[in-house]
């Protein structure tokens, strides 16, 4: 192994304003001979949205399927309101209680309607009366915008629709942290907007979030911090005014003047 | 409401026209067209000349009863009749009861709810109304034509179920539950250990009819356990207190032998396979590895070497005492035999779902056998349907193999028949066609509804 580089420039940076909600510290992962995530250290405060931009293959999706434990990390810690991700299937259903999901490709469950979608985990996990549930799943269906598609099956909807179907999911839950994993890559564009829309919402309601996505002006307009993550390492982290008009790294320079 | 029809009305072209287009549009067509026109003329009619007019069908006509049942013996019919009838109410109840929760959920969801006409349950189920069309046309007495009225009268008693208030809906499967075990119990009778399984029947029955959904986790698991308790032993009590002398496997034969034995085979080896496709992929490497050898085993030796070491094996591995009738020993054999096919095509399906489905379940917090259960094994079984009908046709067809152990089940029982000195070398074509005629009735039957269930289930969504 060779030896780590040491604290970057950027150190305080990684560091969440208020009192950290999600701390990662010293995190590798390996894929096999693949190092996904190196020695990575960042700490999220409550209601803080946290951006992670980068190029595909830098480990921005491993690094938050980590800290629902989707992936297992190999070394370091990572630590979800107070409860430490270990092998303990309890410690990892509780942290999995708290976090909410949003994939890429939505995931909704094909087989059921979008109602059954939204009511099923609460009826499972927290055990809610089923009709408790559904009126509080008609809720978060009118929260996004679509509550006449309630009795639809996720294929006969559009994909923006199955996306924000996938947001109320988790948001049915209760999290108190929501990690969304490139949310509106899968999505035509004129889709993207409804998507972002109750994105935005949710980070003015004091939605802890943390974002993998390649939308800027997402990031521009919400992000307290941004991340740049490449070839698995964190390279710099910053408010959004920083990155778009002062990035330090010549990798972040680059990446940036790609996409922008 | 009435659709307009705006499609255009086709041209009929001429008949002329027609065969020129369709049956001379080249030359090779024209030939092939030539060549194959006359045999299949010539073979169509060898066979309506062979079904209307040479076949010796007086073979079947005087033997109907020993097609349907065999040796079973010819006292005891009534067992079989009242069976035939309390399956029948059976089917009527569960099938009305079925229909009337999907009315119920449609209602609930705020979907027009079709009904569905006659034509379509005919069309969904001509192949065995033509088997049943068949036996009345070869009936001699008029006992069949009773048990076809008898039968299609409970079947329309037992449809009354809809009526049920949507509260009481799930009483209609208790009741059904019901009426399948008095059905078996008539034949097979109440003394012995035939109460074990009535019992475990009973008391799935009861959990299903009433699911206790509003009470707390573990008062409801008390609950439960306390009623099926209960159930097993009101069963057991009530088989004590009226032991009714049965008739035996052993004495079972005919249609009647073959459409139990593959029922039960079909019906076992499911939960079986199933458990065994998931110990396939458990983690544990013991069982993971004892449920692929046994897969692997299973499906490395043929059906009947199965069914003979079944016979001549099986009884030497059981403790001593335990002596189980040859049939029995068939249909464990046949259920081993086909878990281990099952298996497979669940594990396809279970293959054949993209791994976000499990992580979404994971990432909102359902336990592993939670989703397992609610959200992967639903899909990965719709979509192995066809395979799985397929696998269950197929054992229906070789439970014909039985015939080589000495039981006389459907095909078997055409030894009996030529055994008569009337029919001793003669008509063995009349008979065979016969039998094939029935095991097609049951098998396309089987294949249409599962068709019909990877609609209804929107397998291709």
């Amino acid at each position: 192994m060779t030896s780590r580089p040491s604290a970057p420039a950027f150190a305080d940076a990684t560091k969440a304003k208020g009192e950290a909600f999600i701390e990662v510290t010293d995190v590798d992962k390996f894929f096999g001979d693949f190092q996904a995530l190196k020695d990575i250290n960042i700490n999220v405060g409550k209601q803080e949205v946290v951006v992670v931009i980068g190029p595909s293959g830098s480990g921005k999706s491993t690094l938050i399927r980590c800290i629902n434990r989707l992936e297992k990390h190999d070394r370091g810690s990572i630590v979800v309101d107070g409860i430490e991700l270990s092998d303990d299937i309890r410690n990892i259903q509780e942290v999995r209680k708290e976090t909410g999901m949003v994939f890429q490709q939505f995931n909704l469950f094909p087989h059921l309607t979008v109602l059954d979608n939204i009511a099923l985990a609460p009826r499972q996990v927290r055990r809610q009366p089923k009709r408790e549930a559904e009126e509080d799943a008609m809720k978060l269906l009118e929260r996004v915008g679509i509550p006449e598609q309630a009795r639809k099956y996720p294929g006969q909807l559009s994909g923006g629709q199955q996306q924000r179907v996938a947001i109320a999911r988790s948001l049915a839950m209760r999290p108190k942290v929501m990690l969304f994993d490139e949310p509106t890559s899968a999505l035509d564009p004129e889709m993207i907007k409804e998507v972002l829309d109750v994105m935005v919402e949710l980070a003015e309601g004091g939605m802890t979030m943390i974002v993998v996505t390649h939308e800027m002006g997402f990031a521009r307009a919400v992000a307290n911090r941004v991340v740049f993550m490449a070839d698995g390492q964190i390279v710099e982290v910053g408010t959004p005014e920083h990155f778009f008009t002062d990035p330090q790294e010549d990798r972040t320079k680059l990446f940036l003047s790609q996409i922008l | 409401m009435t659709a307009v029809e705006t499609a255009p009305v086709p041209i009929r072209p001429g008949f002329v026209t027609w065969v020129r287009q369709r049956l001379f549009p080249n030359v090779a067509s024209g030939v092939v067209t030539v060549i194959l026109t006359p045999i299949l003329v010539y073979l169509g009619y060898r066979a309506v000349m062979f079904v209307a007019v040479n076949g010796r069908w007086e073979v079947v006509s005087r033997n109907l009863t020993l097609f349907m049942q065999g040796t079973f013996p010819r006292d005891e019919q009534w067992r079989i009749v009242v069976q035939i009838l309390l399956l029948a109410l059976a089917l009527g109840v569960g099938a009305s009861t079925a229909g009337a929760a999907a009315v119920d959920r449609a209602r609930e969801a705020g979907l027009p709810v079709v009904k569905q006409p006659l034509s379509q349950v005919v069309r969904r189920f001509w192949p065995i109304g033509l088997f049943v069309l068949v036996l009345l046309y070869f009936a001699s007495t008029l006992t069949p034509w009773l048990v076809v009225a008898g039968a299609l009268a409970a079947f329309g008693l037992g449809n009354t179920a809809r009526f049920l208030p949507s509260r009481l809906r799930n009483l209609g499967w208790l009741l059904m539950t019901l009426l399948i075990v008095a059905g078996f119990q008539v034949v097979s009778g109440t003394t012995g250990r035939s109460w074990v399984m009535s019992a475990m029947l009973v008391a799935v029955g009861v959990l299903v009819a009433f699911p206790l959904d509003g009470l707390a986790p573990r008062a409801r698991l008390a609950a439960r356990a306390g009623m099926a308790l209960l159930a097993a032993a009101v069963v057991f009590g009530i088989y004590t207190l009226i032991p009714l002398e049965g008739i035996g496997w052993d004495q079972w034969s005919g249609l009647f032998l073959t459409l139990w034995v593959s029922a039960l085979a079909i019906i076992l080896s499911f939960p079986l396979g199933l458990l065994l496709a998931l110990a396939r992929r458990s983690s544990l490497p013991a069982i993971r590895v004892l449920a692929t050898g046994y897969i692997e085993l299973i499906r490395g030796v043929p059906l009947i070497t199965l069914l003979f070491m079944g016979q001549y094996i099986l009884p030497f591995t059981l403790p001593p005492g335990s002596n189980l009738s040859s049939i029995s020993r068939a249909i464990a054999a046949m259920t081993l035999f086909t878990a281990a096919y099952v298996a497979e095509i669940v594990r396809g399906g279970l293959q054949s779902l993209p791994t976000g489905q499990n992580e979404a379940a994971q990432a909102l917090g359902l336990s592993a056998s939670k989703a397992m259960r609610l959200i992967i094994l639903p899909q990965a079984l719709r979509a192995v349907i066809p395979a799985m009908v397929g696998q269950f046709i197929s054992i229906f067809k070789d439970s014909s193999l039985l015939y080589i152990l000495a039981i006389n089940e459907f095909l078997g029982v055409r030894s009996l028949v030529h055994a008569q000195a009337d029919f001793r070398s003669i008509a063995h074509a009349e008979t065979l066609v016969f039998v094939a005629f029935g095991y097609w009735a049951f098998s396309y039957s089987m294949s249409k509804e599962s068709q019909r269930l990877e609609r209804r289930l929107r397998v291709g969504l």
